[in-house]
């Protein structure tokens, strides 16, 4: 199949060269020209902008930073619509594997509706680890026709791809993914630093703890960096604080209330504002750290 | 003084009423006419857009709700910016993000208009009786110009800074005073649900290091069960995600402003967002029981 992509950093370049490696022919743009080096000597063709990439792919996937980038890559001047438009034989399908907000998918997907083109949404967690593996989390949200026809490319970049609902239900997906992990591994810092200073080794509770109730996969891997004093990421702590923004825009928007999230979300504010937002998440451990009378 | 002035609302009524009475000749628009009907009865004259209200006046002051309507009303078409002449000043009294008054100082800046942010605190009562607590931030050298503006709409002038920093020191008012009406109604259901008089505790408190404006005013609503508004709770949790959000920019961690957001979203849930702000009481008795347990 021929396929656009957009997006070529950490997560997006091994997401990209994995379809390659499929038999499928790339159609690539990037805003910065270097991003394209690793994609020289294999079968990809790059162009002057997303509009002659989707005058040339069947699906184009989109893997920037946030909603701007998205809303600019789609339906800005020279942007995917605008080549769509030009197309001889019409149909384009739209994967947009950024995080972004929900309520700015379904408005992108809309759009693009308008222009007849299909969008979906796909935001994926794993990280650049689950990305280099090809064993991404995939959460979609979209037409069940449109996700059939993506389904095959999906399932080249991770090892679970659930269609979820509708426009949106992907990213709303996603924002309970960094509920759970935001919360998740806040929850585990304060646990280990609480063992430490009360004199017991933190090492020894997580072991006892994994048999039991308390089991989840952060207490297992992020507990482990957490004791291996592993602060290199992985996720990094801003990402995480950006996605809980969105998690807190959205819960301001319907009136709901979070107070987990929100609470959590002051402590990646925190991390951030410390200086620790190129660190993995689990930095938390040393921002609780801080806060605590030494042992 | 040629005052522009636009955003009739429950504040910027009686404001433009005071500059009219204080001598000053005043142009308006408004993109619903009939909220101005009252002004122009007494002698403000009305213009087709807000360019017009621009090309008119030595100052404009606008009164309107978020940071969307203040940049459409400035920079969009036929706003106030290609009525201005170089030297214009432009005084924002509503409250938006920061950096929302800062693009605006920026894009005029390049026209040599001035832009200052100068939100208010006290409600439409501080409005009506020319009380208000005005913040402004922007260049110091405006003051002058300002002076006879300002003093016949409050009472308390306190130039904060550059410009965005009149909107910061709003930020920190609501974040302040919504958490005191907070921790108020917390005071309020903590004695109820002890089987106490929150009325008595209110008094007793008042009198103690725990008194405040906000006990007093929110606290009596409280005791008394008047949830009609004074200050519409919408407005609240707006501000609230405003400076939520500008915490995030920033790196600031707010643990107390983060939860008492939590409860204005359960406030907004419960459908009181046009009741007053004291509601949050309402909110803690929907999570619990009303009298003792036990």
């Amino acid at each position: 199949m021929k396929v656009g992509f957009i997006g070529l950093g950490l997560m997006g370049r091994p997401m990209a060269l994995h379809l390659e490696k499929a038999g499928h022919e790339l159609h690539l743009w990037a805003r910065r020209p270097e991003s394209l080096a690793p994609f020289a000597n294999v079968n990809a063709k790059t162009h002057a902008s997303p509009a002659e990439v989707a005058k040339h792919a069947e699906v184009v996937i989109v893997m920037v930073a946030d909603a701007p980038d998205v809303e600019a890559v789609c339906l800005g001047a020279d942007g995917l619509a605008s080549g769509a438009a030009l197309k001889n034989e019409p149909g384009l399908i739209v994967v947009d594997m950024s995080t972004i907000n929900p309520n700015a998918a379904r408005s992108i997907g809309l759009r693009l509706a308008e222009k007849g083109i299909e969008f979906v949404d796909a935001p994926v967690s794993g990280g650049e680890t689950g990305a280099i593996n090809a064993a991404l989390t995939i959460m979609v949200g979209g037409k069940a026709a449109a996700f059939e026809k993506v389904k095959p490319l999906l399932e080249k970049m991770g090892k679970s791809v659930t269609l979820i609902g509708d426009s949106g239900a992907g990213q709303v997906a996603k924002a309970c993914n960094q509920i759970l992990t935001g919360v998740g591994v806040l929850a585990v810092a304060e646990a280990f630093n609480f063992a430490t200073k009360s004199g017991v080794d933190a090492g020894k509770v997580r072991e006892a703890l994994l048999g039991g109730f308390a089991y989840s996969k952060i207490l297992e891997n992020h507990g482990q960096r957490m004791l291996d004093r592993n602060f290199k990421p992985g996720f990094k702590a801003w990402m995480h604080q950006k996605d809980l923004r969105i998690v807190m825009e959205e819960a301001h928007r319907m009136g709901l209330m979070l107070p987990s999230a929100a609470a959590t979300a002051q402590v990646f504010n925190a991390i951030v504002g410390s200086g620790m937002g190129e660190n993995d998440s689990i930095s938390a451990l040393m921002l609780l750290e801080k806060m605590s009378t030494p042992e | 003084m040629r005052v522009g002035f636009v955003g009739f609302g429950a504040m910027g009524r009686p404001m433009a009423e005071h500059l009219l009475r204080a001598g000053h000749a005043l142009s308006v628009w408004s993109r619903r006419p009939e909220s101005a009907a009252a002004l122009l009865a007494q002698g403000a004259q009305w213009r087709a857009s807000p360019a017009e209200v621009a090309r008119d006046a030595e100052i404009v002051c606008t009164n309107v709700t978020g940071s969307a309507d203040v940049e459409g009303l400035a920079c969009g078409p036929q706003g106030l910016a290609p009525g201005f002449a170089a030297g214009s000043l432009h005084v924002d009294f509503s409250t938006i993000a920061p950096s929302a008054a800062r693009r605006i100082a920026t894009r005029y800046a390049a026209h040599g208009i001035d832009f200052v942010d100068a939100p208010v605190s006290g409600g439409s009562a501080g409005a009506q009786a020319a009380t208000l607590a005005i913040m402004w931030g922007g260049k110091s050298a405006l003051a002058t110009r300002l002076q006879p503006i300002f003093e016949v709409l409050g009472k308390s002038i306190v130039h904060v800074g550059a410009t965005g920093a009149g909107q910061v020191a709003k930020a920190c008012n609501q974040m302040v005073m919504v958490a005191a009406i907070e921790a108020a109604a917390e005071a309020a259901r903590l004695a109820a649900a002890a089987g106490i008089d929150f009325a008595k505790v209110r008094t007793a408190m008042l009198g103690g290091s725990a008194g405040s404006r906000v006990l007093e005013v929110f606290g009596e609503r409280m005791a008394t069960r008047e949830f009609a508004a004074g200050v519409e709770a919408r407005l609240h949790h707006k501000d609230y995600a405003l400076l939520l959000d500008e915490a995030t920019r920033i790196g600031a961690p707010l643990p107390v402003a983060a939860a008492v957001g939590q409860q204005l979203n359960a406030l907004m849930a419960l459908g009181w967002g046009r009741d007053d702000t004291s509601s949050l009481l309402r909110v803690l008795e929907a999570g619990g029981q009303r009298g003792p347990v036990r």
